[in-house]
């Protein structure tokens, strides 16, 4: 999790037509670089990487270090191979492009891909090196494509000379059927130092073996992050929307109304009250919460089903029981609110008849904590319920007179 | 104040040591193994085992911010004959310098250490030019024999602290 900034050399000379690694040695570098961008933004958010070219009519940063992947992946299209390797001045300049990078206390990393031969003596690259070392420059250095003599010694001392804690690597990738990027893998260029990219490296292995299995939607979220995003978002999306319409379908059922027993066990497990039966109706609740999607949506195709009583005390429960997680107060309003559109129906009778118990109620209030029967506005409350109950069943002139009530 | 015996500190200048902000605290071509730490901190720079040393070549940055502002009145800066530094040039207030851009800029102020001063006598700055400094860039050009190393066993900073700078104080010792 190293906070990086990111230069990455890419040689596009002429050596890089060659075709001894597929397709060619170009295309095979720039699904390296891609998987590298990937990789080191996926190890931490705020890493940026940059590219530029070595070879061509001269070194030409394509980007700046940046945080911004499709910025860095567009830019590697339309490249053209040609011209020769110009290794000092590339690196020389990618060092200037971290020194004026955005967030001076990233680390700073130039990786360089040398697929043509090199043709600086030793002395010129030591001195580059020694640069780098100085102005704390990490270094790692993918040596592919052409193998001349003595290409191998000078950019081992390249690197034995920057390497600091051993925080600058080399590569060298023979010609084969393994693709570029899948030997780099397992390199430490991709994992970093100690962990970092491994988790993201294997996800790519298993990409690369399995075809994208590894990844969700079947989107790889580095090829196309905008589509992975936007499928991500989506879906979640549609869970919190049917949440919200199983809540819905939730509540209604508490609406038509249940006897006293079951208006009680799910007082029981809203007090949590060392019950027998209100253990089991914890349990009961602890159970449905854990597979709380699910048995919402359950629920909620049960209620379409019209199928009310199997449905009802579950979520009674958890109604009740989400309520009181939060509030007392809220809780008790709950009620209340419950009361009321219970007496709306006339089905609801039952729990009208339970509430007007004095003694049913009360005995539920002192058990309630926090709520003191001896309060006055309690009684209040109380005693306005029981004037309720009677004229509601008759009449629909409850509302003015509960909200007068609250 | 300069002839002042060499470990005493001129009146009323603490050592800032406490007030460095040690994790912005940076040092550019040290060696792992002999880190600005040896040098700075407390209780390491008096141990003479631990030094400061520079890695690829003799050139050193150091870069101290502190956690408020101070006034700089002078520096101690002890090593040995031979590795010691010789010119060493400071920079108050400038963030995040590198090698390249050490030349280009002028220096607050630039001395040249005599053995003398490496044994712990301490170097009097321009005063004025540091009288508000929220971080201090040290850059270590060259060393006393030439070498491709240079060793630094201790750097003391001497100054007041601008919210706690007591007016009487100030009053006595300037003497100009």
């Amino acid at each position: 999790m190293v906070l990086e900034a990111t230069m990455i050399c890419i040689d596009n000379s002429e050596w890089t037509r060659n075709g001894d690694y597929s397709p060619s040695r170009f295309q095979a570098q720039a699904e390296a670089v891609n998987l590298i961008c990937g990789a080191k933004t996926q190890s931490n958010p705020e890493n940026t990487v940059g590219v530029l070219t070595m070879a061509g009519k001269g070194v030409r940063v394509l980007v700046t270090p940046t945080s911004d992947l499709g910025k860095i992946l567009s830019c590697m299209h339309g490249l053209e191979i040609g011209g020769e390797l110009n290794l000092t001045a590339g690196i020389q300049v990618a060092q200037l492009a971290l020194k004026h990078r955005q967030n001076k206390k990233q680390q700073q990393r130039i990786i360089v891909f040398a697929g043509s031969p090199i043709k600086y003596d030793k002395k010129t690259l030591e001195a580059i090196g020694r640069k780098l070392k100085k102005n704390s420059v990490s270094l790692d250095i993918v040596d592919f494509g052409e193998c001349d003599d003595g290409k191998p010694e000078k950019l081992e001392t390249l690197i034995s000379v920057v390497n600091n804690n051993d925080s600058s690597h080399i590569v060298r990738v023979p010609p084969g059927p393994n693709a570029l990027s899948d030997v780099l893998m397992s390199t430490p260029i991709f994992t970093g130092d100690g962990d970092g990219g491994s988790g993201f490296a294997a996800a790519a292995a298993a990409a690369a073996a399995g075809g994208m299995s590894g990844f969700d939607f079947g989107v790889d979220p580095n090829i196309d992050p905008e589509l992975a995003l936007a499928l991500r978002v989506s879906m979640e999306e549609e869970r919190a929307r049917q949440e919200a319409a199983a809540k819905k379908a939730a509540e209604e059922a508490a609406k038509q109304e249940k006897e006293g027993e079951q208006a009680s066990s799910s007082h029981d497990a809203t007090m949590a009250e060392p019950d027998s039966s209100s253990a089991s109706a914890v349990d009961d609740k602890r159970h449905k919460l854990t597979d709380d999607e699910t048995a919402l949506l359950e629920q909620a195709l049960a209620m379409s089903m019209d199928d009310p009583k199997s449905t009802n005390v579950a979520v009674a429960d958890t109604d009740m029981s989400e309520a009181t997680a939060d509030d007392q107060e809220l809780a008790f309003a709950l009620q209340m609110s419950v009361q009321d559109n219970v007496k709306d129906s006339s089905t609801h009778s039952e729990m009208s008849k339970a509430l007007e118990d004095q003694s049913f109620v009360s005995s539920i209030l002192n058990s309630l904590p926090g709520v003191d029967p001896n309060d006055a506005s309690v009684k209040d409350l109380l005693a306005s319920l029981q004037g309720q109950s009677e004229p509601l069943q008759k009449q629909n002139e409850d509302k003015p007179e509960n909200e007068g009530d609250k | 104040m300069a002839s002042v015996v060499s470990a005493a500190m001129p009146r009323s200048q603490v050592d800032l040591v406490d007030f460095v902000d040690w994790s912005g605290v940076e040092c550019l071509n040290q060696s792992t193994s002999h880190s600005l730490d040896n040098a700075l901190k407390q209780g390491y720079r008096d141990d003479d085992g631990l030094h400061l040393e520079s890695d690829a070549d003799e050139q050193l940055l150091i870069y101290i911010p502190f956690t408020q502002v101070i006034k700089l009145h002078s520096v101690i800066i002890k090593g040995p004959e031979e590795e010691g530094p010789k010119t060493v040039k400071l920079f108050a207030n400038k963030e995040h310098m590198g090698f390249s851009n050490a030349n280009d800029y002028v220096p607050s102020d630039s001395i040249a250490l005599s053995p003398e001063n490496l044994k712990g006598t301490p170097v009097n700055l321009k005063y004025v030019k540091f009288q508000s400094v929220r971080s201090l860039t040290i850059f270590i050009e060259d060393n006393q024999g030439g070498n491709d190393i240079s060793k630094i066993q201790k750097i003391v900073l001497c100054g007041t602290t601008v919210d706690t700078t007591n007016m009487k104080d100030l009053k006595k010792i300037e003497e100009h």
